[in-house]
């Protein structure tokens, strides 16, 4: 009985993995955005409850992380080419044969310049030189790596002190990459974004399948299986010694520290891991919907992931992951508005509130949110009455 | 993230400018390590030698490191603001070396201006900083959900003046906000924060970052759903006389305009900035009253001191977390209800500002009062010379929240106890000292 938990999980499991093979049903394409989305939440939402329920930090700036990811990838992207020949006007290198050209930042306003150096010299020559993207993968680990560099700059700055000014300084730290990101116009676009190109580009060949750019079904594999590495480093990680002192430190961290644990390194290298996933998400996340805007570190989209952990169960990333698709798919259902009695009521802002409502109910009437207790209660199943057979088999025994 | 770009349009030299940053980093990294080590090594209080040691590199380079060194177990409180002000004026002087034909280096009016709007506006800073520190060192929670009481502060002036009741007294208006915020503050705490007290939750500290969190995130959009999201403004309160003094002269000392008031005839202040920076000081003068003067002020003492002796007295721990959470929100309140004159208003219109109130508690010593104030007048400074002295006017005033931010990080970085904070650095989590 008490396999059920893991059970249940293989069968939900096979359930994502087959879903997209046997849906037939209407708005195939938008069912399948809606649960990307919805991995790509349950990615954030169970890397922050590694780090909030696990080893108690409150970080508010998981998005802010998520952003570096995403723009990482993006800028990478979209300013470094390789090519065959020397542009001459450009910045560029010698490499291997070949030339890596860094463009010029044009931005969006500026007046003298309508097209980037790189734009300009493939002009000059027509089809005559090759011109290559850099490699989408690249990009996302470039991305990822960033993300963890900057979560490791913000660990070690804060997270020697005490959990509240952690949550005050992430909450700044995402305003300001927010604020970088919209002023630097130059080089980040503002809001205009950047364009970023598709996950696999020139469409993937699986199986003598042919799948063309726009596609749902690699991006959804794809997202599926990083949130699937992610649950299974999560997993590894809790269960290590690793884990223990990180839950140790999060019960009592003066007590851990005189018991020769290193709270700080600890909670750092959570920090750093759980933000590396975070910015991972965003970049695959980014080359999926294939525009970034600073539009997506608004703080909503903290408060949601937010959101979803608590009510899917802080302390259980399992949980977590599963709360944030089931709450991202609830964000969709309710996104139709309706009117009562000739008052519109809009329920784009509306859902908002009613989430709002439920994470402080979940949060004052029950604290471990909603899914976690049921998978503890199938899990515990039968260990009492296993605990108390041994007992009973072991006084026999003595008597 | 420094917002400042080399070859910017106006900057001529920016390379004095960098080299003497580069210099005071580099020697005050050097001194802050160095000292550190020394004073750790003979056992000495480590406490404030990062700081000091910090100043003395940027602003005297080696000979600073090497002075404190020597006479290492003297530190006074004098010397490190002696050497903090060093520091600030070098800066300066490079950046005035660097950049001569600036506005805020060859313009005095344009200084003044600067300086006296943002001791203005760092004052309102100030005060709203001293709710959030306020329910702090009470409740040992840092409450997310001040930028949603501001915000909602400067909605109720507007409905209540505007839409529900045209026409009626704004000072009705901004007490009617007040009470409403102060309501909402009571009910909110005693329906979501009271199972902290009693020790039902593992983990205080984390459950109240949470559930003012979710407040701040119901609240807002709460609004938004029923108010929609265009900006709204309120006419200001009130007009000031056509007044000089002295009257008739040629550039009169003090001079009053409907909208505006003009010292020397050069530094101008907006009327609802200064009504609202009056208003700010008055009901700090009545707080420090209610504070130190009444029963309930220093049953609120009491207990942000010692929460096991204030029940033992007499003093109703619980109901004065009520009164501590419900006024720290009616603080912001306030602070919105007068600024919402100054300012458009949307229901997103909180974050900066909290965001700010949080750099500020930080930077004056989480829960302490008049670091609180002290701190919204500094980072009201910071401010003003930040978007007044970057050549890029229009990146200037994006930056705003990152001068803070920077504020905030050599804060942590230096003296993460902040200005005054001794006992609540390490957090008093609610319950206890």
């Amino acid at each position: 009985m008490a396999r059920i938990p893991h059970i249940a999980g293989l069968l939900l499991i096979a359930f994502f993995l087959a879903f997209p093979l046997v849906y037939t049903g209407a708005n195939y394409d938008y069912v399948m955005h809606v649960l990307i989305t919805g991995f790509f939440y349950a990615i954030l939402a169970s890397s922050w409850s590694m780090l909030a329920g696990y080893a108690g930090q409150f970080s508010f700036g998981h998005m802010a992380f998520m952003g570096i990811g995403a723009y990482g990838t993006a800028l990478f992207c979209h300013y470094f080419y390789i090519t065959e020949a020397p542009t001459g006007i450009c910045t560029e290198f010698g490499f291997f044969g070949n030339w890596l050209v860094i463009k010029n930042a044009i931005g969006v306003t500026s007046t003298t310049l309508t097209q980037d150096c790189l734009q300009q010299a493939i002009d000059g020559w027509g089809d005559t030189v090759r011109v290559w993207r850099m490699p989408v993968l690249l990009g996302i680990i470039l991305g990822t790596l960033a993300g963890g560099l900057a979560g490791l700059l913000v660990g070690l700055l804060v997270l020697r002190l005490r959990a509240a000014y952690l949550a005050l300084f992430t909450l700044g730290f995402s305003e300001i990459i927010k604020a970088i990101i919209s002023a630097e116009i130059d080089i980040t676009r503002g809001q205009a974004g950047l364009v970023l190109p598709p996950l696999y580009g020139e469409g993937l060949n699986l199986f003598g399948l042919q799948f063309g750019q726009t596609d749902k079904i690699p991006p959804y594999y794809t997202m599926f299986a990083l949130l699937l590495a992610c649950l299974a480093i999560l997993t590894w990680l809790s269960r290590s010694r690793f884990g223990l002192f990180v839950r140790a430190l999060r019960e009592d961290a003066d007590a851990a520290a005189a018991l020769g644990v290193n709270t700080t390194r600890y909670k750092v290298i959570v920090f750093t891991i759980t933000t590396a996933m975070a910015a991972a998400a965003g970049a695959v996340q980014a080359h999926y919907v294939q525009i970034v805007t600073p539009n997506m570190l608004f703080l909503l989209q903290m408060s949601l992931v937010v959101a979803m952990a608590v009510i899917g169960g802080v302390e259980n990333f399992v949980a977590a992951a599963l709360g944030a698709i089931f709450l991202q798919i609830m964000l969709e259902l309710l996104r139709t508005s309706f009117s009562i009695g000739g008052i519109e009521v809009d329920m784009t802002v509306w859902r908002l509130v009613f989430f709002g409502v439920l994470l402080m109910l979940v949060l004052r009437f029950a604290r471990n949110g909603l899914l976690a207790p049921l998978i503890d209660r199938f899990a515990r199943i039968g260990v009492a009455e296993e605990t108390i057979a041994k007992r009973k088999a072991r006084q026999e025994a003595q008597s | 993230m420094h917002p400042k770009r080399n070859g910017g349009p106006s900057v001529q030299t920016p390379e004095i400018f960098w080299g003497v940053i580069l210099w005071m980093t580099v020697w005050g990294v050097l001194g802050s390590v160095l000292l550190r080590r020394r004073y750790f090594s003979r056992d000495l209080d480590t406490s404030n030698v990062n700081f000091a040691g910090a100043m003395a590199g940027a602003a005297l380079g080696p000979i600073g490191v090497a002075v404190l060194w020597a006479r290492t177990p003297k530190l006074s409180g004098r010397i490190t603001t002696f050497l903090g002000l060093t520091a600030v004026v070098l800066i300066a002087a490079a950046f005035s070396f660097a950049d001569p034909e600036n506005n805020c280096v060859a313009n005095g009016a344009f200084r003044a201006s600067q300086f006296t709007n943002g001791l203005i506006i760092g004052i309102i800073y100030g005060f709203m900083a001293l709710g959030l520190t306020l329910i702090f060192s009470i409740l040992g929670v840092v409450s997310f959900a001040h930028g949603e009481f501001y915000m909602i502060g400067g909605m109720l002036v507007y409905y209540i003046t505007v839409v529900w009741f045209p026409g009626v007294n704004p000072l009705l208006g901004v007490m009617g906000a007040c009470c409403l915020a102060f309501c909402i503050g009571a009910l909110f705490e005693r329906a979501m924060l009271t199972p902290m007290y009693t020790g039902k939750i593992d983990r205080p500290v984390e459950y109240g970052i949470l559930a003012t969190f979710g407040l701040a995130f119901t609240l807002q959009y709460f609004v938004q759903a029923l108010h929609g999201a265009s900006p709204v403004k309120v006419q200001r309160y009130i007009d000031f006389p056509r007044w000089e003094f002295p009257a008739g002269a040629e550039s009169p000392l003090i001079e009053t305009r409907r909208g505006n008031l003009t010292l020397f005839d050069t530094v101008s202040i907006s009327n609802p900035r200064f009504i609202a920076a009056v208003t700010c000081i008055l009901v700090l003068l009545a707080l420090l009253y209610l504070l130190h003067r009444t029963w309930t002020g220093k049953a609120l003492r009491a207990v942000s001191q010692d929460r096991e002796a204030a029940a033992i007295a007499g003093i109703d721990p619980n109901r004065m977390n009520m009164l501590a959470f419900a006024l720290g929100g009616m603080i912001a309140a306030l602070a919105g209800a007068l600024l919402v004159q100054a300012f458009s208003w949307l229901p997103q219109v909180g974050a900066i500002p909290a965001m700010r109130s949080f750099v500020i508690v930080v930077l004056g010593g989480l829960g302490s009062l008049p670091g609180a104030f002290i701190g919204g007048i500094l980072v009201g400074l910071v401010e003003a010379a930040g978007t007044g002295c970057i050549p890029d006017a229009q990146k200037a005033a994006s930056y705003i929240p990152a001068y803070g931010m920077i504020v905030l990080t050599l804060t942590l970085l230096l003296r993460p106890t902040g200005l005054f904070g001794r006992r609540f650095a390490s957090g008093a989590h609610g319950q206890g000292g």
